[in-house]
């Protein structure tokens, strides 16, 4: 490859770079983070809520989720490639987690697994 | 005068030149390595062949006494073990992956080296380990799937499943980092212009089963974690008396395994898929099919694993889906087998030994396909398992099929590896030989299935109408050893008095057949430049359709004049071997219960870790030309650090599940309600603010501000150490205060493992952080280093996400019985 192509595509690596977050956005989203485990946590003592305490703890660790891994781990601003690279085995995870969930406790709930 | 660049390979040495022994112990050139791993695991095809013939020695006559129960028993666990983690998967990914990736994809090495040579020797070494037992008179004995609960020590009390268990663990350690590394080598490495419709299928195969590698080796590394706990821990994972099930040990089992028939059959795919077109003198049929074909079967055999335990009685919406799954899979494979029917349909057929074997393996596979079919069904699946008709199907479809391809691609890439020609006669011989030999061994298996004659007894009552059979068998599976010993001879004669081979001795079609014959060490003087598939074909005879009788003008493709000295070729390390040695000292120190080795294994480990870290005198630095000559100008180590990401995600799961499940299970003294909320909520609280500061760390060494950085990763790794200062205090708490042991009842061994596990990632974490800090501090660091930095702090988010997920199901839903 000649040194143009490799200038080309260092000068691509590094814009993708440059699109990172500065410190304002990191600290912002720190706080964010921190009024949902706040949140999390008020809901986990609030008696009112214990009916929804499931959906409302899933949604708010999937928010908590996807804020470090979009803004921390810059797969908001890096290329797709990684994006992939995570979602489809954490797809594959949650399938493993939901498939044995299933199997122990509905599907199997009267064979004694 | 300028200096004229040297002429195109006058004064290189080929790779298997030079260096000595030392040159071979220290050697990072995947050539080379490919070549370790192929002597290692022919050395292991050797043991396994007389396992095998000892076993079926024992099942010649009725009631014979010619080894014990016992032995039997071990012998058929080793000649499953040998063959499947130490013959097929290191023949076909680490033998023929090493050598022919970068040479098919025109890349000089691998993406990593030094890792590459890593996983050989913790191969080599894992292998020693689970043969030990021979030393011992303790081989594993419960079968490779290693059924619990007859792998727990009230059944098992020998050390022969603790070979099975550690030496399993070295294993998959090695085959997860070739994974990582030939899939990132191959996503980022490529030849320009060779995108993913232009690669050999061969690396197709190799693409899909990498990745089925890293997501399905997790599972069993966390069954294998749990097995490990049981029998050195006193836990009680697969107990039913505890409350246990063994279930889950097939459940995790089976979750790998069946992704694991794969891992063995694509890259067998992938060679046919090389061969026929070569003795074709055609194109691969319906190319496009085929890639997605493998893409399919990868996908569904995620959903498959279920279809091993239909005797567990899993009920009939469970058998049901995993019936249906394992009847799809059917679909895409007859794809490709009608492909490659069609690939061979009008063409140009030379029919050499490396042709024969493929034809035999697509005829054979088949067989063993259909008879795979039957058994997707759970009525006839009820009927025939743990029956021979089940040790014929996978003998056909691994003995029959992947060893074929594998034999086939020997006899095709033979010649690219060594310089030397084997001989076609004794190739006719071998195969013969092997073709009646294998089918009149494996073919009544059918029979003997049928008539009620159950796998694993290691003798039986006359009269049973298995007589004959078994006679039959044995008598052939000496003739396959005969076989094998024609292959031996013809390696031997090839190595002393073979004719020397060209470069291009099969008229082939892809870029490994453009380098010289053995290849140099840089593989390609100049990388080359793909314009279609079959590249190599395609700058022969101008188009992929050619005939191959027209003028090649292959001479006119190459580059007259390239100064091979100028390309950069990394400096070969010793330390892969220490860090193999380290893993092995821990692995025979647990055996032996020495704990001191273990302590002295894990310390060679940590030592040889952090020296190889600095010992690249360029540590960190963003390498230019690496992200230039990447495919995706994205950075090898990123891509790298990503997968192993997506792996861990399999881990964590895993264990997330058995403590979902053992939760609810759970009997005794403790449960999640002695869970710690406001000191875990703090440790929450510390660990979610350590990413931001590994963020900010982060952006000081982009903007080259070096105290900053390293102030802010110092104080990561600080809030790294109170969560785990947290972490220890919560443990200590409930094993001094509340009395809750290690084993107490399920929930315990399960939140101490589950939570134990992330501690210590986080404690890898903290290291990594302080390795990092001294990096920084010795100014190491800088903005065009500042990878490094970014690497380190994408683990350790992935262990604060992984903490939000545990922080939520274990902490929060403490008191949701199915959560």
């Amino acid at each position: 490859m000649n040194e143009h192509a490799v200038e080309h595509a260092v000068g691509r690596a590094h814009a993708v770079e440059e699109h990172h977050p500065q410190a304002p956005t990191y600290i912002v989203v720190a706080i964010i983070l921190t009024i949902l485990t706040a949140f999390e946590i008020g809901v986990f003592y609030a008696p009112s809520l214990q009916v929804i305490l499931v959906p409302l703890l899933i949604i708010l660790a999937i928010l908590k989720f996807i804020l470090v891994a979009a803004f921390y781990m810059h797969l908001h601003f890096d290329s797709r490639v990684f994006s992939a690279l995570f979602i489809f085995p954490l797809g594959l995870a949650a399938l493993i987690v939901l498939s044995l969930m299933l199997l122990f406790f509905y599907l199997g709930e009267h064979l004694a697994l | 005068m300028a200096a004229q660049p040297k002429p195109l390979y006058v004064r290189e040495l080929n790779y298997l030149e030079g260096g000595g022994i030392y040159g071979w112990l220290t050697t990072i050139d995947h050539k080379r390595i490919a070549v370790l791993y192929g002597i290692t695991a022919l050395v292991m095809l050797l043991f396994g062949g007389v396992e095998a013939l000892l076993v079926r020695t024992q099942l010649m006559v009725p009631n014979n006494h010619f080894l014990t129960a016992q032995q039997y028993n071990q012998f058929f666990t080793m000649h499953g073990l040998t063959m499947i983690f130490l013959v097929i998967m290191p023949l076909e990914t680490g033998f023929f992956g090493n050598f022919l990736i970068p040479l098919q994809i025109g890349a000089r090495d691998v993406a990593f080296p030094r890792l590459n040579a890593l996983s050989y020797w913790v191969f080599l070494l894992g292998a020693i380990t689970i043969n030990l037992g021979w030393i011992w008179g303790a081989l594993p004995n419960d079968g490779w799937f290693g059924y619990a609960n007859l792998t727990e020590k009230f059944y098992s009390p020998g050390i022969n499943i603790d070979f099975y268990d550690i030496g399993l663990l070295i294993l998959g350690v090695s085959s997860v980092m070739s994974a990582l590394n030939f899939f990132v080598t191959i996503i980022n490495m490529r030849a320009p212009g060779m995108t993913f419709f232009r690669m050999p299928m061969f690396i197709w195969s190799l693409l899909v089963t990498t990745i089925l590698i890293l997501l399905a080796f997790p599972a069993l590394t966390v069954g294998l974690i749990f097995l490990f706990m049981d029998r050195y821990f006193d836990t009680h994972y697969y107990r039913v008396i505890a409350g246990a099930t063994p279930i889950l040990w097939q459940h995790l089992f089976w979750i790998f395994g069946h992704p694991e028939v794969y891992i063995m059959i694509l890259p067998a795919f992938g060679l046919i898929s090389e061969i026929i077109p070569v003795f074709s003198h055609k194109p691969l049929f319906g190319y496009p099919m085929m890639a997605y074909s493998l893409i399919l079967i990868a996908f569904l055999s995620y959903g498959v694993w279920g279809h091993h335990m239909f005797a567990t009685g899993m009920g009939p919406i469970a058998d049901s889906t995993f019936a249906i799954t394992s009847m799809l899979i059917a679909i895409p494979t007859g794809i490709k087998i009608f492909s490659w029917i069609a690939t061979v349909w009008g063409g140009r057929l030379q029919f050499s030994t490396a042709f024969l074997f493929a034809i035999a393996f697509v005829l054979q596979f088949t067989i063993g396909g259909l008879s795979g079919v039957m058994h997707a069904s759970p009525p006839i699946d009820l009927e025939q398992t743990d029956s021979y008709i089940i040790v014929a199907h996978f003998h056909y479809v691994l003995g029959l099929g992947a060893l074929f391809a594998v034999l086939g691609a020997l006899y095709m890439y033979w010649p690219k590896i060594t310089g030397r020609m084997l001989s076609e006669k004794l190739g006719k011989w071998n195969f013969w030989l092997a073709v009646w030999s294998f089918n009149a061994t494996f073919f009544p298996m059918h029979f003997l299935g049928e008539l009620g004659m159950p796998r694993r007894i290691y003798t039986y009552a006359p009269h049973m109408g298995w007589d004959f059979w078994n006679y039959w068998e044995t008598i052939n599976a000496y003739i396959i050893a005969l076989s094998f010993i024609i292959l031996a001879i013809n390696v031997w004669w090839s190595l002393q008095y073979g004719e020397r081979a060209a470069a291009d001795p099969w008229d082939a079609r892809t870029l490994e057949w453009s380098t010289p014959t053995p290849p140099p060490v840089y593989n390609f003087a100049a990388v080359p430049t793909v314009m279609a598939r079959d590249a190599f074909w395609v700058a022969k005879y101008g188009n992929v359709e050619a005939t191959g009788l027209e003028q090649s003008n292959v001479a006119a493709t190459a580059p007259s004049l390239v100064d091979v000295s100028k390309i950069h070729i990394p400096a070969p390390s010793l330390y892969p071997v220490f860090i193999a040695l380290g893993v092995f000292g821990m692995g025979i120190g647990m055996l032996v219960e020495w704990y001191r080795v273990v302590l002295m294994g894990a310390a060679l480990l940590a030592i040889s870790v952090i020296s190889m870290t600095f010992e690249y005198p360029s540590w960190g630095r963003e390498d230019p030309h690496a992200v230039a000559e990447s495919f995706l100008s994205l950075d090898s180590r990123k891509v790298g650090i990503w997968s192993f990401i997506g792996s861990e995600c399999v881990f964590f799961a895993s264990l997330i599940s058995t403590y979902m499940v053992y939760k609810a299970r759970s009997t005794g003294p403790f449960d999640a309600d002695i869970l710690n909320i406001p000191l875990t909520s703090f440790s929450t609280f510390v660990l979610l603010m350590s990413s931001l500061l590994m963020v900010l760390a982060l952006a000081g060494y982009q903007r080259n501000d070096k105290f900053w950085g390293t102030f802010w990763l110092i104080g990561t790794a600080i809030f790294g150490c109170i969560f785990l200062g947290g972490q220890v205090y919560e443990f200590g708490d409930f094993w001094l205060n509340e009395g809750m042991l290690f084993n107490s009842n399920l929930f315990s061994q399960c939140f101490y493992t589950l939570v134990g596990f992330h501690g210590f990632h986080v404690f890898i974490g903290v290291c990594w952080l302080v390795t990092l800090a001294v990096a920084g501090m010795l100014g190491k660091i800088d903005t065009k280093r500042s990878l490094a930095v970014e690497i380190g702090g994408l683990y350790w988010h992935f262990v604060d996400i992984v903490w939000v997920v545990i922080f939520t199901l274990v902490y929060l839903m403490r008191t949701i019985k199915h959560a």
